[in-house]
This record gives C-alpha cells, sequence and structure tokens, in this order.
C-alpha cells in the first residue's frame, strides 16, 4: 500500500501539520534557493542532514526516507550524465576499464563531472525532501486558502490539488487493468516492438477510465461550488507563536548563508 | 420541483437520442425511482434533470426542464444550479477531491455562505447520519468503493439542498451498507427532500419509492406507482428478478481429485492479515457462491487461485499443480478470473478482436470457431465488429466473461458478475454462467446478492473477515 501514497497528505498532528502554510512555503522557497545557489558540497550534506532533522522532528521521517529509492535511481542518471557530457579536472578512470581490448579507455570518469553530478544529486535531494514534507504535512484544503489568499485563481489551484491527488488512483488502476490483462495471459514481449506492443493493453483502458472519470470530477466540482470562489473560512490557520519562531529562524539562516555567500565560504 | 417536459437528447456525434420524449415531474417530499437496463439512458436523465445536461453538453436538446420554478436556461452557471440541486455522481472515485473524509464534507459546506458555527454542527450532523464519524480522518485510498459512495452522498448532504438526485448509489455496496443508504433517504424524505434516484435494488428502497419509472432505449416505458408498475410481469422481472426458477439439473460434481484445494491460506497485505487461516476444496463441475461483507477477503482469496497472489502461509494447488511452482500465464489455462469492472480490460478496437487478445496469448487453437463460440454464448454474435466501450454495461459484463471463457479455463471466477445490471441482464448472466456449468466448467463467483447466491449456486461460502465462517449445500 506504501506505493500509493506518493506525494499523499499523511494525517497526524504533529510539528510541521501545525504550522502555518506559508512559514511551510518560506521554508521551501529559502531552501530551494539556497540549495540553489551554492555548489560547496558540505554545506548541501548539511542541508541533507537538516531536512531529515526536521522530517524526524515533525514524526514524518519514514515518508522521507521513503523517496531514497527514487533519488538514488535520480542520482545514478545524473553522475552518468554529467560524468560523459562534462568532463573536466583528473582523469579518475574509465566507465569502460582501461584493459578490455579495442573499446576499453573509452568515456573518461573525471573528478569535474564527478563533482557536478553529486551537486545536481544533492540539489535534488533537498529540494525533493522540501517539497514532500510540505505536501504531506499540509490538508490540499489549507493549500487551498493560502494560494487563494494571495491571489492565485481558484481554477489553477484545483488543478494542482488534483493532479496530486489522483497519482495513487492512477497507480492502483494501473495495478488493477494490469492484474486483468495478466489473467488474459498478457505477456510483456521481448524487444522494442514487443514492449511497445505489450503498453497498449495496459494504457489504453487506463487513460479511457481517466478521462471518463475526469467528466465527472469535474461536475463534482462545480456542483459543490468549489469555484464560486465565496468562502466561509472555517478552522482558519493562523500564524502562532511557533510560526514566527520558525520564521525568524529560517531569516536568520537566509542571512548566515547570504554572509557566507559573499564571504565565498560556500 | 422539477419539471421535465418532452426532453429529447442527443449526443453529439451520435444519431440515436439518449432520451427520446421524456416527460417527469418530481414534487416537493417526493421520491422518484428511475430503473431500467444499462444503457438506457439513466444517467443522461440524472443530468438533464440537473440541469447540467442543458449547460455543460453540447448535442442536439429539445424540451423543456424547470428546476424548483425557474426554467434551466434562467440558471447562469453550474455553480448557480448547484445552490438549488445536489447530484451524487454513479463514480465515487472521482468525487472525492480532498485527501480525509471530514476534509471533503468540510470543503462542501465553506461554499454555502453559512457562520463558521454553522458549518461545525452541520458536519457533525452530516457525519452522524452518514455513519462515517469512524472515517473522519480516513485517506480515499484507504476507504472501500462503498464507504467512497457514503462519503461522496455526505459532501452532496452538507450543501443542504432540497433537491437530491442520485445515480446509482449503491451499485458497489453490500446488503448492510445498502440497507444503511435505504435508511438515510428515508430520513431525507421525512426531512422533505425530494429525492431522484437512480437504482437496481428496488427491493431495498420500496419503502420510500412514491413513483417508479422504467427507463428503456431512452424512452419512459411505464410510470406510476410502484405496485402499480410492478403488475405487468415483464417489468416485475425486469424490478424483482426472480432466481428460484433458474436451477438447472447438473450432473454431480465428479468424484476424481479436487480441482481447488487450499489448505491453511494466510495472506498478508503488509501487517494487515487479510486471509487468516483459509482451508477449501472445490470439485470439478461445482457451482460456488462465496459471500461476505465489503473488506472480508474475497477477492484477496480467488486472486489466488491464478498466483495473482502468492501465499503468504499455506498452499493453493490448482488442478494438481502448487500455484508457488507455476507462472500466472500457466495458470491462465486452467483459471479464467473475471474482474468486477469490465472496463480495466477493454482495450481493442472490436468486440471479436478483444477476445482474440486471450485466446491468442494461450495459443488455442482453431481461435475463429473458439473466439464464435464465445461470443454466441454471450448473445453478442451481432456485436462482434463493434467499439467494446460503446457496449452496455451489461453486454460489456457479459463480453468480459466472454473473453475468460474463450480462454478454455476449467474454472471461472467472476468478482461481482451483476453490479450495475438490471434484473433480465442479471439473469442472463448468470444463465450463461449455467450453461458454462453443464458444459463441465467449474463456477465460482463472488456476489452481494443474497438471491443468486441461494438460488444458483450449489453450495455458499460465508467470509467474514478472512475467514470462513459457513460452508453449505456443498457435496
Amino acid at each position: 500500500m506504501n506505493m500509493a501514497e506518493i506525494l499523499q497528505y499523511v494525517h497526524k498532528d504533529a510539528f510541521l501539520h501545525r504550522l502555518h502554510p506559508y512559514t511551510k512555503i518560506f521554508f521551501i522557497i529559502l531552501v530551494s534557493l539556497m540549495a540553489i545557489i551554492t555548489t560547496s558540497i558540505p554545506f548541501l550534506l548539511l542541508m541533507v542532514f537538516a531536512m531529515l532533522m526536521f522530517a524526524a522532528y515533525g514524526e514524518l521521517l519514514r515518508e522521507s526516507l521513503q523517496q531514497l529509492k527514487l533519488i538514488l535511481v535520480m542520482s545514478i542518471i545524473f553522475i552518468l550524465i554529467t560524468v560523459i557530457t562534462m568532463p573536466g579536472g583528473e582523469i579518475l578512470g574509465y566507465v569502460i576499464p582501461a584493459g578490455i581490448p579495442f573499446i576499453g579507455g573509452f568515456i573518461p570518469i573525471t573528478s569535474g563531472g564527478l563533482m557536478i553530478g553529486v551537486v545536481l544529486t544533492l540539489r535534488f535531494m533537498i529540494l525533493i525532501f522540501a517539497f514532500q514534507l510540505f505536501l504531506i504535512s499540509t490538508q490540499p484544503r489549507d493549500i487551498v486558502h493560502a494560494l487563494e489568499k494571495i491571489r492565485l485563481p481558484i481554477d489553477y489551484i484545483l488543478m494542482f490539488i488534483i493532479a496530486l491527488r489522483f497519482i495513487p488512483t492512477l497507480q492502483i488502476e494501473g495495478q488493477r487493468i494490469h492484474e486483468a490483462q495478466l489473467a488474459r495471459g498478457f505477456n510483456p514481449g521481448s524487444g522494442i516492438t514487443g514492449k511497445v506492443r505489450s503498453v497498449a493493453p495496459i494504457v489504453i483502458p487506463l487513460v479511457s477510465n481517466a478521462l471518463l472519470r475526469s467528466n465527472v470530477l469535474g461536475l463534482t466540482i462545480d456542483m459543490r461550488g468549489y469555484r464560486t470562489g465565496k468562502r466561509t473560512h472555517v478552522r482558519e490557520r493562523v500564524f502562532l507563536s511557533r510560526d514566527y519562531a520558525v520564521m525568524t529562524i529560517l531569516t536568520v539562516s537566509g542571512c548566515g548563508f547570504i554572509a557566507l555567500f559573499i564571504s565565498q565560504m560556500v | 420541483m422539477i419539471e421535465l417536459t418532452d426532453i429529447t437528447y442527443t449526443y453529439p456525434h451520435t444519431v440515436q437520442p439518449a432520451l427520446h420524449r421524456v416527460s417527469l415531474s418530481l414534487e416537493k417530499g417526493r421520491c422518484v425511482m428511475v430503473t431500467g437496463p444499462s444503457g438506457a439512458g439513466k444517467t443522461s436523465l440524472c443530468l438533464a434533470a440537473s440541469g447540467i445536461l442543458y449547460h455543460e453538453y453540447g448535442g442536439k436538446k429539445e424540451g423543456s426542464t424547470v428546476i424548483d420554478g425557474k426554467d434551466v436556461a434562467e440558471y447562469t452557471t453550474l455553480s448557480d444550479l448547484a445552490q438549488n440541486v445536489g447530484v451524487v455522481f454513479d463514480d465515487p472515485e472521482a468525487q472525492m477531491i480532498f485527501t480525509t473524509v471530514e476534509e471533503e464534507i468540510l470543503s462542501a459546506l465553506e461554499h454555502r455562505g453559512l457562520s463558521a458555527a454553522v458549518i461545525e454542527e452541520r458536519l457533525e450532523g452530516i457525519m452522524k447520519t452518514t455513519y462515517l464519524e469512524k472515517l473522519r480522518d480516513r485517506s480515499p485510498h484507504h476507504l472501500s468503493g462503498g464507504q467512497k459512495q457514503r462519503v461522496a452522498l455526505a459532501a452532496t448532504l452538507a450543501l443542504g439542498n432540497d433537491i437530491l438526485i442520485l445515480d446509482e448509489p449503491t451499485s458497489e455496496l453490500d446488503e448492510h451498507a445498502t440497507k444503511r443508504i435505504a435508511d438515510i433517504l428515508s430520513d431525507l424524505k421525512q426531512q422533505g427532500k425530494t429525492i431522484l434516484l437512480v437504482e437496481h435494488k428496488y427491493h431495498h428502497f420500496k419503502d420510500i419509492v412514491d413513483t417508479l419509472v422504467i427507463l428503456e432505449a431512452g424512452v419512459i416505458t411505464t410510470i406510476g406507482l410502484p405496485e402499480q408498475v410492478l403488475e405487468n410481469e415483464r417489468i416485475r422481472a425486469m424490478v424483482l428478478p426472480d432466481f428460484s426458477t433458474i436451477r438447472k439439473a447438473v450432473p454431480a460434481p465428479s468424484t476424481d481429485g479436487p480441482i481447488i484445494s487450499v489448505q491453511d491460506l494466510r495472506y498478508f497485505y503488509g501487517d494487515v492479515e487479510a486471509l487468516s487461516g483459509i482451508s477449501l476444496t472445490i470439485r470439478r463441475g461445482e457451482f460456488v457462491a462465496i459471500v461476505g461483507e465489503n473488506g472480508s477477503g474475497k477477492t484477496t482469496l480467488v486472486k489466488h487461485f491464478n498466483r495473482l497472489l502468492t501465499p503468504t502461509s499455506g498452499d493453493v494447488i490448482i488442478n494438481g499443480k502448487n500455484t508457488r511452482d507455476c507462472s500466472i500465464a500457466t495458470l491462465a489455462h486452467d483459471v479464467g478470473l473475471v474482474f468486477q469492472n469490465p472496463d480495466h480490460m477493454f482495450f481493442a478496437d472490436t468486440v471479436r478482436d478483444e477476445i482474440a487478445y486471450g485466446v491468442h496469448n494461450l495459443g488455442i487453437e482453431k481461435s475463429d470457431e473458439v473466439i464464435d463460440a464465445a461470443l454466441r454464448e454471450a448473445g453478442l454474435s451481432e456485436s462482434g465488429e463493434l467499439y467494446p466501450r460503446w457496449l452496455s454495461r451489461g453486454e460489456r459484463q457479459r463480453l468480459a466473461i466472454a473473453c475468460v471463457v474463450a480462454m478454455q479455463p476449467g474454472v471461472i471466477v467472476l468478482d461481482e458478475p451483476t453490479t450495475g445490471l438490471d434484473g433480465n441482464e442479471a439473469r442472463m448472466v448468470i444463465e450463461m454462467l449455467k450453461d458454462l456449468q453443464e458444459k463441465g466448467h467449474t463456477i465460482l463467483i463472488i456476489t452481494h446478492n443474497r438471491e443468486i447466491a441461494q438460488h444458483c449456486a450449489d453450495r455458499v461460502i460465508l467470509m467474514e473477515n478472512g475467514k470462513i465462517v459457513s460452508d453449505t449445500g456443498g457435496a
């Protein structure tokens, strides 16, 4: 079942859940900027550590760690790409070992390429952790309220919420379709044409059903009045002392970061 | 409250009108139930009565719709209509937009111009009337189809409108949960709500229905007091099907070894024990019904028969082979599984190709003859060249069965094969299964329909919380 919960709100009453959405949005923006600006690997590592501490404090460490598999796959791709396309610095070895005759000694692994790959991976890791912490600790209702207040059009907000909400639905449905076709002797096929052909029995039902569903979904949104724009604010999140405290800490770390950046330490 | 006069409607790109000269009047505080075969236009009628058809759909429209004293054209938008009409659509998944039950209902309440205090009060009231208090913080992925249907109803009730239009609100519910919905509707009616209900399960709602409407091929063929409408034999068979005449004399199940043998089967989804020690033998030629409430482990059990699931402990032996040693593809020769929603399998361009898919996958010889025979058995010989998704729900269900039958498995397992079908269509499906049993197939059905289980199956297995609690009628 865990697969089904990617980026889904997790109902808890913990520290991050109790923060105001704006505090969390400020957190994302600040963290993203810091991660994008810096190229210092020790600093990025420190940030990753800080993210995990945040997650642990908010009782969401397990959810964060579930992302590691995705991050691992991504890091391999990043490092491969940067090693191949951005060589620089000294040669540490070769992707195809030099010992192999004829084809050996190609594609050098350089310290520069490797460094960039690692930096990219760490950056994305931080971004993923930050966004995930925001999404799983904030009820979509609160996200709608917060974004509506800063005058984003309601249609765009709903689109964003729905896109997230239906990730697991599509996943579960894909699983069901897969099972139904397996029961009919579905054979994933071999070779490229085989693979492409074997996609149809899964993708066609998935897309057809999703289109039908989007029709009902659209009507539901209208018939529940979500798009009227007028709203009574119930259980509205208010800025509490903990929000001010977190904002202050974030601002101070932001300033600290700028100072470090100017003195070229990060 | 709603007055439809001479509504004729044709969807874009089609020729045949979905509704033809439909006139219907819904008075305040009354409950009108619409029933009829699948594909008769019941959903279109819901859309017409709610004004959605007028505002949201293209195509050719004739006739007039008056909602709450105002012509439908006077409402400017759907949000405007939503002030008067509440609609529960037939797909519960699409009607849960937020991530907890409470949030869903609260969001609907927030748009009614009420004060915060009233909203909190109403929220609690609705939670209570729809029995959702215990599910308050659940996410959509941790709710059954039936529970989602209840949430969809609750969120619509939250709007507080006097007119309620419900499109098959109990299709995925077991008997007990359906009764719950019937009780809720009965309360609502007493509060003076006007209800338009599209349903197949008349017997659950007979106490609240004032007018019964039979819709066939887009035309209202009969309308009136339920007792009078049901005097007609043909309509009675559709609305209150009698399955007691369906039993056929079938040769006793063979005495050689069991075709399915389950030994102390346990299965865990993560930490949750879904099956706790199931032991079961089924002989060739038996017709077995598996019954039990939503979530009792019925589907989990049958998924073991073709190894979509592998036991956490215990064994499942099919035709003498332990499923642990077989692949899903090999087991497909022995066990055919027809899932609840036929739309999860269709992808081909024609009905024929759809059936051919499984046949070719298994490398069955004389495929054309096999496909023809399957089409005949399903009563779809005329429809071989049609696009599967254009068929009515009843036809799609029979096509799904035909797809599996053509693969010639000894055992055919069907998960809720009569969902969303009217009495006649359900009967056709069951008769098809009885014929297959006569030809020597072993049939297992999962069903909520007590009548079908009692009258059609030779053996009824009742499951509760992952265990078999009774097993009656077996040889």
